[in-house]
């Protein structure tokens, strides 16, 4: 700790720290505007000038770094005068009749003078009112009056993107907005252009932010300081009257939000500074998109039956009883029943224990894209290794070469990415290896670009190259060693490099960068070990892994996958895959389809008799007999398990809508109808507590451990496995999500903007997709 | 590729000896402002007289950069003798060698005429223009032709880099740099050793050297001249300055506004890299040191080290908060020293001749010479090169030959937009750094500007504001809004709409902006502004009070005759437009 003084006081500081983040923990306040947490120094608005003894004039506190025995005054007259004058400077430029009215008070209270303003003069009409950081600082500086003329700088307010407005005549080019995109989100979209005084943010030959290569994180909005940089929805939308915290189910991340309601409603969610996870961080989902997915028009309100070939209002008894019935109907053709992987742990294990009880059937977990997690488990078990899945996002700062293969991180996992970028700007190699161009191409060290199928080749390369290049003593001791070795040899027929697109001294230096940089971690998507081919792609990357003794994170795409992992795994393996009873369907195998959560179009096959349990009308909803309304996770409370393995509680914001109700609620009453008394749960959290007891790895789950300060994770088996696994054995039975055609179509063509299915009924998030998409057809093509 | 320090010596006794001086040498200045007064005429019409009459074996005809009179380019100088004829036209070639080359007569009509004394001066070194400078790095100009490498040898080139690699440590290097006391010409004067030091120390696995030759100030057009003259000198002296440093890349920062400049300097680069004195093993030592050039696009703000560091990494010039300094973290965060052209062009002097030499020649704290362009009001408009602590009347009247049109002298700007205004009780200053600072002026980078009684001083101080503002980079804010604000004062006041409390407005925000903006720039924007109120604040009190421009500069104040002063009344125009 570094020991200085400030205004008199002693005080210590971390190394490496700015004066002003040192005032500020100690309480100090020093006026400023264009420092933020997290951002590179910039020392724009001069107005954090403080005085140190010894130095000549005045030095910005947030530039100057903590040195020992430094004496900083932060309040003196001429101070104050200064800063008095720059901040009139600031806001000669930025509207602020109502900044420095004398009725301000009166004003708040009684609205007396809202009328004299416009937009273009007063914050009356400016959505940032109230919440606005300019506003906090001429309180502080107590400013009632500028010596200047205004100047209105007259730009055309830009509104052509989704989601945000940008007024750059409230600009106060602080660049916040520039760094944050720059410095933490690695996009680059915005920047400062032209300069003196036609200096302005803007982007690359003021092209919209669309075609920018913004990804619409909302960053630059949470950090303007002023109303420059505005959520759309939220013009007029007033001051939220609580927020309150809840957890984004729209990824395998898993973000802590802090949602603002008022009346009932969600009306805007904000990323959660300091959370371990996402850190004051989100992405377009999780910052634009939460709102609409709660209240869209298109909510599932009341439980309806099919009559006369229309679907009509019916009690919850009623349609119960009516599902009941078409459930135990025909015990030869039992009815297939199939749970998306998106619900909460607690009504996946209610489900589970429903079909398995008291249908006696294996109950189907549906996933629309390939399960990175679960195949890797699989195919590794299956040789007795039982790998270590959970890890840190902190803790991917500090790796020093990570290779992201079969996914676009930036996009799939934006936080993910926020934490590798931090490696990268601390001196890490980035391998990126994807089929096609990727948003990270730029920030690669090394980009490899394959054909699809080509992936064992490529590895196998690797895999003998750093054999005979790279050997190493400790190697020959580890089990299997010998057995990979000719096993190897065997394997080099199954392909030349250059069938891959690739020159061999390409993967040589990825070879090169692997071995040299340590700690290595290996980011897998489902486009790698979410293949048909998969097995073998996983043996050879475990081979690998051991050889430069990286870490394999194989990453989850949706929310809650993970916890999907722990809770079906052992079933799963026996049981139906979705085109399976698909397949059924279509030949009559199965009488009644019962489909809880969200899903694709059913097509064709349709079933004698469709229950659909979900939050949202869809085109299933045609075809259905049954359609029970369910609450969204925002109107219940339950667990989620992110792509760490971190056990994430989340409580209920609002009352379900109409009479939607949870879907664990929904499954215990069916199967009170039915006359099982084993489902007398009055709660989700009585759930989370019997499946803490039945399901050792989520034993953390329960409540009260939730409560202790340690984060909770998935128990794992922690002994280490160093062997190496021969290649070339049978294929085995591990089954792997990717035989499924959604998965398929997925791996074609990877979307990551869906979510949940209803992100495409957020415009804004189409148009975003649709451009990423075109993008990517246009590199095919 | 010379692989040997003696091999310098014996490059000099072979050029001698292969193409000895011939008996008559025809020098033609060609420097930017002699090419626009049509130099490139006079050289071709030499060229075609002399093969016409079959000379061209025996008189040798040189062109060369700058000689530093521009007022009187196109100029020749014919050696042996050193005969000097200014403003030449083509049809004066002819006689010219009839006269004085084949016959050995002045031609007197050509010859200079002091102004002043109406005494004539035939030979270039007698003329009070260049008599009174003191010329250690600009006399060189008059014997090297830019393009080639030979002269630059003969001249004793590359020998200071000689003794430096092979004579001298590098600690010697900076000592002997520090001993002569030379500081920064970029204006603000820093010790030039102290600064190397400073880079020196700072432990990193690279470092890297930069010579500013973004050149931006109006009205300046020194480095550029030393680039298009003399390239090789200033590369000789970043060769040095990199061997003391311990840098192995070197950047030339040069405008490509001055397109000379930049084509001279590549050339003497490729050359310089062609026989080894740039690349790997220079003479035959164990130091490498390459140079790149990168040509800046004209902003005035890059001018600024810490902008123009960022403009080379080739990022929006923006500048940043020091420190940490460029000698801690400066191009890709590396150690990196930043000097000026001048100071460049002056490193190989030092090692040549010795500190002990250098440092008899200025003042006490100022050592060596400075070179200044002398232009605006006066007579013998040029690029001149005075000792330290020469009296600004000697550089004005002497050199300068005083005010143009027997105007009356009323004060010289000096460190351009930087900078601040002399009058003349200040004439009789020793122009060294402190005495100009303390006069409440800078040296800057040697700009001179000279002003008579039909200057405005109002209006100047509002062009230099429009100048500022109009570069400031726009990052902070007493830069960005102050300039412009002090800006729209100014331009209130030439229109006669000033009020009383207006040059209270401009002080205060003058001193503001001085001590809260982040770089040189905005810290300086002021000084015309508050120079121009401290000694000629009686001119802005009467645009304000009785709406009145004494030098009729200001249009909206000038009154015709029989007509009533005309101040646009700031009520009465709003009227107009309601």
């Amino acid at each position: 700790m570094i020991k200085l003084k400030i205004n008199g006081r002693e005080i210590a500081a971390e190394p490496g720290t700015t004066v002003l983040e040192a005032a500020q923990s100690n309480g100090i306040s020093i006026p400023n505007l264009c420092a933020a947490k997290g951002l590179t120094s910039y020392g724009g608005c001069r107005l954090c000038l403080v005085e140190i003894k010894g130095r000549r004039g005045y030095v910005p506190a947030c530039c100057t770094p903590v040195e020992e025995n430094l004496e900083i005054t932060t309040e003196t007259p001429q101070l104050r005068e200064l800063r008095r004058l720059t901040l009139e400077l600031i806001l000669s430029e930025h509207p602020h009749a109502c900044l420095i009215c004398s009725e301000k008070k009166n004003c708040e209270e009684y609205k007396s003078t809202i009328r004299k303003v416009g937009e273009v003069t007063g914050c009356v009409l400016c959505p940032e009112n109230g919440q606005c950081r300019l506003q906090e600082v001429v309180e502080e500086l107590k400013v009632e009056r500028v010596r200047f003329p205004a100047s209105y700088r007259n730009f055309e307010v830009r509104r052509e993107d989704p989601f945000f407005d940008r007024n750059y005549n409230l600009c106060i080019l602080c660049a916040r907005c520039v760094r944050v995109c720059a410095e933490v989100r690695g996009a680059s979209a915005l920047t400062v252009v032209f300069r003196g005084p036609q200096a302005v943010i803007g982007t690359a030959l003021d092209r919209p932010l669309l075609d920018s290569g913004c990804q619409f994180c909302g960053a630059c909005v949470d950090v303007c300081p002023t109303g420059s940089l505005t959520e759309r929805a939220l013009k007029g939308a007033g001051l939220p009257d609580e927020t309150r915290s809840t957890i984004c189910p729209l990824c395998s991340v898993g973000c802590t939000l802090e949602v603002g309601l008022r009346k009932g409603r969600v009306i805007s969610s904000y990323p959660k500074d300091g959370d371990p996870v996402n850190s004051g961080q989100a992405c377009v989902k999780g910052r634009f998109v939460l709102r609409d997915v709660i209240h869209t028009p298109r909510r599932s309100l009341r439980p309806m039956l099919r009559r006369h070939g229309e679907l009509a209002d019916v009690s919850w008894d009623e349609a119960l009883d009516l599902v009941a019935q078409r459930l135990t109907s025909n015990p030869e053709r039992g009815p297939a029943f199939v749970v998306s992987s998106q619900l909460s742990l607690e009504d996946q294990y209610v489900a589970r224990k429903f079909a398995l009880n008291i249908l006696n059937t294996e109950p189907v977990l549906d996933s629309p894209s390939p399960s990175a997690p679960s195949a890797y488990r699989a195919v590794l078990q299956e040789q007795g290794i039982s790998p270590q899945l959970n890890f840190e996002l902190a803790s991917l700062p500090a790796a020093g070469v990570i290779l992201a293969a079969g996914t676009d991180i930036a996009l799939s996992h934006p936080i993910l990415w926020v934490n590798v970028l931090k490696a990268v700007q601390r001196g890490a190699k980035l391998i990126v290896w994807n089929p096609g161009e990727s948003t990270l191409d730029r920030w690669a060290t090394l980009s490899l670009r394959t054909k699809p199928g080509t992936e064992l080749a490529v590895l196998g390369y690797l895999s003998r190259w750093l054999l005979e290049c790279r050997p190493k003593d400790q190697w020959a001791s580890r089990p299997g060693y010998e057995e990979l070795k000719a096993s190897l040899e065997k394997a080099r027929s199954a392909g030349a490099i250059s069938s891959a697109g690739l020159r061999p001294e390409e993967v040589q230096s990825v070879g090169r960068l692997i071995d040299e940089a340590r700690p290595a971690v290996f980011l897998c998507g489902p486009g790698l070990v979410g293949r048909p081919d998969a097995a073998e792609l996983i043996r050879m990357l475990w081979n690998i892994a051991q050889l430069v003794e990286a870490r394999i994170i194989p990453l989850a795409a949706e929310n809650n996958e993970r916890g999907v992992v722990e809770l079906w795994l052992p079933a799963a393996a026996n049981g139906l895959s979705l085109d399976q009873v698909v397949q059924g369907v279509e030949k009559g195998r199965f009488q009644t389809l019962y489909l809880a959560g969200t899903f694709p179009p059913l097509g064709e096959s349709r079933p004698e008799s469709l229950i659909v349990q979900d939050c949202f009308r869809g085109a299933n909803d045609s075809l259905a007999d049954v359609v029970l309304p369910a609450a969204t996770w925002a109107e219940t409370e339950g667990t989620f398990v992110n792509v760490e393995g971190r056990i994430k509680k989340y409580k209920r914001l609002l009352d379900p809508v109409a009479m939607s109700k949870p879907d664990w609620w929904i499954f215990c009453r069916l199967a009170e109808k039915l006359g099982s008394k084993g489902f007398v749960y009055q709660s989700a959290a009585e759930i989370a507590e019997e499946m803490s007891k039945t399901v050792p790895a989520l034993h953390e789950a329960s409540s009260h451990h939730l409560k202790k300060s340690r984060p909770s994770f998935v128990l794992e088996d922690k002994k280490p496995a160093s062997r190496f696994i021969p290649l070339g054995v049978a294929g085995g039975t591990a089954g792997i999500a990717s035989e499924t055609p959604a998965s398929q179509n997925w791996l074609d063509s990877p979307d990551y903007y869906r979510g949940l299915n209803l992100c495409q009924e957020v415009k804004g998030l189409r148009r975003l997709r649709e451009k990423t998409r075109l993008h990517d057809r246009k590199q095919e093509g | 590729m010379l692989t040997h320090p003696s091999q310098l010596t014996a490059w000099k006794a072979r050029i001698l000896e292969e193409s000895p001086v011939p008996k008559k040498t025809v020098v033609v200045s060609n420097g930017t402002c002699g090419r626009a007064s049509g130099s490139l005429a006079i050289i071709e019409a030499f060229g075609q007289e002399l093969e016409r009459r079959d000379l061209r074996e025996t008189v040798g005809l040189e062109v060369t950069g700058c000689h530093g009179f521009c007022e009187l380019e196109p100029n020749i100088v014919i050696y042996p003798e050193g005969i000097y004829y200014g403003r030449l036209k083509p049809e004066d070639v002819p006689m010219v060698i009839e006269k004085t080359i084949l016959k050995n007569k002045v031609v007197d009509p050509l010859v200079y005429a002091d102004p002043k004394t109406g005494r004539r001066y035939a030979l270039q070194k007698d003329i009070p223009f260049y008599r009174k400078q003191m010329r250690l790095l600009t006399e060189d100009n008059l014997r090297i032709d830019p393009n080639r490498i030979d002269d630059y040898v003969l001249a004793d080139g590359y020998q200071a880099l000689a003794k430096a690699l092979f004579d001298m440590t590098a600690e010697e290097v900076i000592r002997e740099i520090d001993a002569a006391g030379l500081r920064g010409r970029g204006g603000a004067g820093f010790p030039t050793g102290k600064k190397w030091e400073f880079c020196r120390n700072e432990s990193a696995d690279r470092r890297y050297i930069i010579c500013n030759a973004d050149e931006g100030n109006p009205g300046t057009y020194m480095d550029r001249s030393i680039l298009a003259a003399n390239p090789h000198s200033v590369i000789e002296g970043m060769i040095i300055g990199a061997y003391a440093i311990g840098a192995a890349e070197g950047y030339i920062y040069v405008r490509m506004e001055a397109p000379q400049a930049v084509r001279q300097v590549t050339i003497a680069r490729d050359q310089a890299r062609k026989f080894g004195l740039l690349g790997k093993s220079i003479l035959g030592s164990e130091f490498h040191f390459d140079i790149q050039i990168v040509e800046g696009a004209g902003a005035f703000v890059c001018g600024e080290e810490t902008s123009l560091m960022s403009s080379i990494e080739g990022r929006r010039a923006v500048s940043r908060q020091r420190p940490p300094f460029p000698a801690q973290s400066g191009l890709w965060g590396f150690p990196t020293n930043i000097n000026n052209v001048e100071t460049w062009a002056n490193v190989p002097l030092i090692i040549k001749r010795g500190a002990e030499w250098y440092s008899q020649i200025g003042t006490s704290k100022s050592k060596g010479t400075k070179i200044f362009s002398l232009v605006g009001k006066i007579r013998h408009a040029g690029q001149v090169e005075v000792p330290m602590g020469i009296k600004l009347r000697e550089i004005i009247y002497d050199i300068g030959g005083g005010i143009k049109d027997g105007k009356k002298f009323k004060a010289v700007q000096t460190g351009g937009p930087a900078g601040g205004f002399l009058p003349a009780e200040f004439l009789d200053l020793a122009m060294d750094y402190d005495n100009v600072v303390q006069a409440g002026s800078t040296m800057g980078s040697g700009g001179m500007i000279v002003l008579d009684e039909t200057t405005c001083m109002v209006d100047l101080a509002r062009h230099y504001m429009h100048f500022t503002q109009e570069e400031s980079c726009g990052k902070c804010v007493p830069c960005r809004v102050g300039t412009r604000q002090m800006h729209d004062i100014l331009v209130r006041i030439t229109r006669g709409e000033g009020e009383e409390e207006d040059l209270a407005r401009l002080e205060d925000l003058g001193d503001s902006i001085r001590v809260a903006s982040l770089c040189g720039l905005g810290q300086s924007a002021p000084n015309p502004v508050l120079s121009t109120l401290r000694h000629f604040r009686e001119e802005y009190v009467e645009h304000i009070k009785h709406k009145k421009c004494g030098a009729r500069v200001c249009k909206e104040l000038i009154s015709l005759p029989g007509q009533e002063a005309r101040p646009t009344d700031r009520k009465a125009k709003k009227l107009k437009h309601d």
